[in-house]
Formats: C-alpha cells, sequence, structure tokens
C-alpha cells in the first residue's frame, strides 16, 4: 500500500475509492466482477459460443422495447387495437419501438433455436453441464409462450381467433387442460378479462420467470465454465498424444520380434510377406 | 459417462483453463459483436418492413383465419396431420401427445446421452437426430407458411344448391369456415376434418346447428352468435353435404 502512495490524492478521487471499498468490502462485488471478467476460458471458443450472449442481448432489448410499448397500450378490450394503432401511427418512433419489439420476438426465437443446436452439435450438454441445459430447455418453453401470449395483445382479428384456437387446444388436454385453460381465459369463455390476463402473463409472469432462469443459466456456465469446442487444437493434439501413447503401451506390451495375429482386422493392414513367389 | 470418464473429463477442462485466456476480452468481443450485429438486423428489419395493424377484434365475426405466429406454424401443421380421420389419427396426438413428447425429450437430452464423445462426427446416432428434427421442423414450417389463406371467395363448386343451401353456403364462407375446413377441394387441408361428404352422416339440421354452437373435441371455436334462422340454413347446408349437395 504505502509503496504506491507516492503523492496526495485527489480528494475527490479518494471519496470515490473509499465508497467502492466500503462496498466492496460488504458485498464483494468487486471482486466477483473481477472474477468473473478476468477468469480463464479454454484458449479456443468459436464464433457459436456467442448465440447464448446475443440471446440474452435480445431478451434486454425486448425487455426495454417492451416497456415503452406498455406505457402507451391499454390492455383492455375496448381501446387495446386502438391504443396499438396510436402507438404505430403517432407515437413518435413508436412504430419503431413495435417493431423492433415484434421483429426481436423472431430473431429471438431464432437465435436461440440457434444456440440450442450449437450446443448440441458441440456435446456441450455433457457432463457436467447437464443441469445447463435443462434451464436452458425451460427458457426456449419460456420464449415461446412470450411469443403466444404477446399475439393476442395487439387485438386484431387474426391473432384473436389463433389464441383462441391455442387456448382450446390447451382445454382439450386430458385432466387439468379444462383447468388451466379457464385459468388463461379468466373464466369459462374469452372475455374482457382474458387480455388482461394475458397482458400479465405476458409481461410479468414469463418475463420473471425468464430472468430468474438466465440468472440459473448463467451461474451454473460462470460456475463449470465454458466448455471447449470438441475440434479444439489443444484437444486435438491431446487425442493424438494419447492414441500415440496407446499404440506405444500396445507395442510394448508384446514380446520383440513377434506380432500376434489380431482378433479382428487391424485399421493398418500389415505388409504382407510374399513367400511363395521368392 | 462413468466416473472414470467424468474425472478424466474435469481434469482436461482444467487443463484447458489453464492454458485458456481471460473471459474479458476474448470472449467478450466475441459476444459483443454478435449482439450489436443481431440487434442492429432487428432495428433494419424494423425500419425496412413496417409493422402493421390487422382488423380489431370483433367476436360476434368469425370472418377470420386463425394464423399463429410462423414460430407455431410446426405445431399447426400437426393439427392438419392428426385431425381424427380414424382411431390411428386422434386429434389428441397433434394437441398433447406429440407436443408433450417433443418437450419432454428435449428437457431429458442430456440424460439419455451420456456418452463421453464430444465431436460430432463420432455420435452418429446425434447427428442423425439433430438433423432429422432440424429437417422436421423446416419442413412443417415450410408447409406452414406456403398453406394457402383467403380461400373459398369464389364460391363453392356444389350442384343443387336450393335457397336454404345457398344462405347456408354463404354463412360457411363468410365466417372463415375453410380455413380449417375443405368442401369439394375448396378450402384449407386442416386443420379440421374433410366436411365434401358430412352429409352421409344422416344427421338432421337441428343436430348440425347445435353441433357448431358447442363442437365437441375442444379445438374448433364455438360460433353462438348466428341468428336461429341462419342456424338452419348453415345445419341444411351441412346435413346436405356430399347427399344433395355435391
Ligand atoms: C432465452 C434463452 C437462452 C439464453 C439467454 C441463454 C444464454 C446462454 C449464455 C449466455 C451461454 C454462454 C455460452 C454461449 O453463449 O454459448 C449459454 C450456454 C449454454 N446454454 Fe443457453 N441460453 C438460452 C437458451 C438455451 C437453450 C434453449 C438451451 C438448450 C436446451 C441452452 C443450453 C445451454 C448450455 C448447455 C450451455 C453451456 C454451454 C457451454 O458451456 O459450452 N440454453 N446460454
Amino acid at each position: 500500500m504505502a509503496t504506491t502512495d507516492i503523492g496526495p490524492k485527489n480528494p475527490a478521487v479518494k471519496a470515490g475509492e473509499a465508497a467502492f471499498d466500503y462496498v466492496d468490502k460488504r458485498t464483494g462485488v468487486k471482486t466477483g466482477a473481477k472474477w468473473f471478467m478476468f477468469r480463464n476460458i479454454p484458449a479456443e471458443t468459436s464464433w457459436f459460443q456467442t448465440l447464448g450472449f446475443t440471446a440474452m442481448a435480445l431478451f434486454g432489448m425486448q425487455a426495454i422495447t417492451g416497456i415503452i410499448l406498455a406505457m402507451y397500450y391499454k390492455p383492455d378490450p375496448n381501446s387495446a387495437f386502438q391504443s396499438v394503432e396510436v402507438i404505430t401511427n403517432e407515437v413518435t418512433w413508436g412504430w419503431l419501438v413495435r417493431g423492433m419489439h415484434k421483429w426481436g420476438a423472431s430473431a429471438m426465437i431464432v437465435v436461440v433455436f440457434l444456440h440450442l443446436g450449437r450446443v448440441f452439435f458441440f456435446g456441450s450438454y455433457k457432463y457436467p453441464r447437464e443441469l445447463t441445459w435443462v434451464t436452458g430447455a425451460i427458457l426456449l418453453i419460456m420464449t415461446m409462450f412470450m411469443g403466444l401470449t404477446g399475439y393476442l395483445l395487439v387485438w386484431d382479428q387474426k391473432a384473436y381467433w389463433a389464441t383462441v384456437v391455442a387456448v382450446n387446444i390447451t382445454a382439450s388436454a386430458p385432466i387439468i387442460g379444462p383447468y388451466i385453460a379457464d385459468i388463461l381465459r379468466a373464466g369459462p369463455e374469452f372475455g374482457p378479462e382474458t387480455l388482461s390476463r394475458f397482458y400479465s402473463i405476458h409481461m410479468l409472469v414469463i418475463p420473471g420467470g425468464m430472468a430468474t432462469f438466465i440468472g440459473l443459466h448463467l451461474f451454473l456456465i460462470s460456475k463449470l465454465g465454458i466448455a471447449e469446442p470438441p475440434y479444439s487444437k489443444r484437444r486435438m493434439a491431446v487425442e493424438r498424444a494419447e492414441e500415440e501413447a496407446r499404440r506405444a503401451a500396445e507395442n510394448e506390451r508384446l514380446p520383440y520380434g513377434r506380432r500376434e495375429v489380431p482378433a479382428v482386422a487391424p485399421a493398418t493392414p500389415e505388409p504382407q510377406k510374399v513367400e511363395g513367389a521368392s | 459417462m462413468n466416473r472414470g470418464q467424468q474425472e478424466y473429463y474435469k481434469r482436461d477442462y482444467a487443463q484447458a483453463k489453464l492454458e485458456g485466456k481471460p473471459f474479458f476480452p476474448y470472449a467478450v468481443y466475441k459476444d459483443l459483436l454478435i449482439a450489436t450485429l443481431a440487434i442492429g438486423l432487428v432495428i433494419g428489419m424494423a425500419i425496412w418492413h413496417r409493422v402493421e395493424i390487422g382488423e380489431p377484434v370483433n367476436p360476434a365475426s368469425t370472418d377470420f383465419v386463425p394464423r399463429p405466429e410462423w414460430y407455431f406454424f410446426f405445431l399447426f401443421e400437426l393439427l392438419k396431420i392428426f385431425k381424427g380421420q380414424n382411431v390411428f389419427m386422434p386429434v389428441i396426438m397433434a394437441t398433447f401427445i406429440v407436443p408433450n413428447i417433443l418437450m419432454v425429450l428435449l428437457i431429458a437430452t442430456p440424460f439419455i446421452d451420456r456418452g463421453p464423445e464430444r465431436r460430432i462426427q463420432k455420435r452418429p446416432i446425434a447427428l442423425f437426430t439433430g438433423i432429422a428434427v432440424i429437417a422436421f421442423l423446416a419442413y412443417m414450417t415450410h408447409l406452414g407458411a406456403s398453406s394457402n389463406e383467403g380461400v373459398g371467395s369464389e364460391g363453392l363448386p356444389l350442384t343443387g344448391l336450393d335457397e336454404k343451401g345457398q344462405a347456408g353456403a354463404d354463412l360457411f364462407l363468410a365466417n372463415g369456415c375453410t380455413a380449417c375446413h375443405n368442401v369439394a377441394g375448396v378450402g384449407a387441408p386442416g386443420p379440421g376434418p374433410n366436411l365434401t361428404n358430412l352429409g352421409s352422416q344422416g344427421q338432421t339440421p337441428q343436430y348440425w346447428g347445435e353441433f357448431i354452437q358447442d363442437p365437441p373435441g375442444g379445438v374448433m371455436p364455438s360460433f353462438t352468435t348466428f341468428t336461429p334462422q341462419q342456424y338452419d340454413e348453415i345445419g341444411t347446408f351441412l346435413a346436405g353435404l356430399g347427399t344433395t349437395y355435391k
């Protein structure tokens, strides 16, 4: 400490540092952030490993544009459609925010599916990352339910009737189906309450669940470390070295000068002695 | 993976990290770049393809085409495959069984595939499954995207339509029944069953009039806003399909 203190510090800087230290001593946030940012990850990570973060960024964008839309949207059957019209045609940049929210939903589905694909083809769901996959799969399902519940809010014919069909489908599920459908509809029929129920599910229930599960997902990812791509140079070298060591061990076990006839055909055929010909 | 393979993986991964690089900036810059590109693309699409707004909801008018968002097309198409033609194709396959099997398989993947191999070219089953799922989803989504929407505006190619039958046919077209049902080649091939020969079931017009007020099976929307005369007209129309009107 003393050796780096080579002169009087600006009191503002001192106060700032003291405040940081105060918080860090009590929360460990500085240490934690430092660990998170500067922890080692495998040297070679693929561009495909950016898709999870991209999904998260899109989720953030949906949250922000969604908050702005909520400032103008009216979840009431008599004014919902009109308020969407106002957002689209009158509110400054309203068409852009609504467009971003709409395209963002599709983009998020695409990116989450691509992310799933990369995790699948990299085998990154294998030990010890099984539970990371499970939290991710639940996130995918929640993302799709966001699309389903948000579709109704525009309150236009196409969305309304598609949602009627979707809820009817839910109701046809055995045993609990009718109860879930009643909860979704806020009663036995589609009515004024249905819209506000979908609104609250779309902007409170599912986003809350998603934030929680993104938290769990991230906790597991940073605890376990991001998987190394299975074809990384380091991994290939290890694989080659292991293969060589295995061969060498096999050779050593055999008495000098004699070769056993392998039970199955060897991968590389032994050179054949042509005896009869000479 | 057995215990030894797990230990091996842990040791190997620790080595990878030891020879690794810090998360910041080596992974962060990639993440930020791709995420920025994605958001830029979304903004671009929002500007390029202005959002539209359709007709306001009118629960009394069922003049609609119930189309979900494109990412539900694959489920929607399932309804067209399993529409209760016979005992082997029950509707519940599309509404409940297949989606739930898919969901359970998705969540359970890491517990089904527990082998230690991570290189895809050495995991033939995973490779095949992955490609099959992608092909299935792509095909079903394509089907959903290219299925015809506003069908039947030209009228139904039926003969023998009397006054009542014609009124029923008009109601049938005006209320979007063709969005889910096919009659004599007009209308979507599903999700609902083909109604061309509905009359051969021998039910009365009253039966069909009541049927559409509360369709069993739950998937089809109820049509509760017709006048008694209209129920009679559409009931007569449905009861005569394939027998009187063909
Ligand atoms: C809203 C959806 C999701 C978000 C925000 C998200 C976020 C992330 C992030 C930021 C990572 C870090 C590495 C990377 O970017 O590839 C990651 C890794 C991972 N994700 Fe997701 N994810 C989502 C959905 C999913 C889905 C649907 C699955 C699979 C069913 C999944 C399974 C995994 C697994 C197993 C890892 C660890 C991979 C590794 O360590 O290499 N995630 N996720």
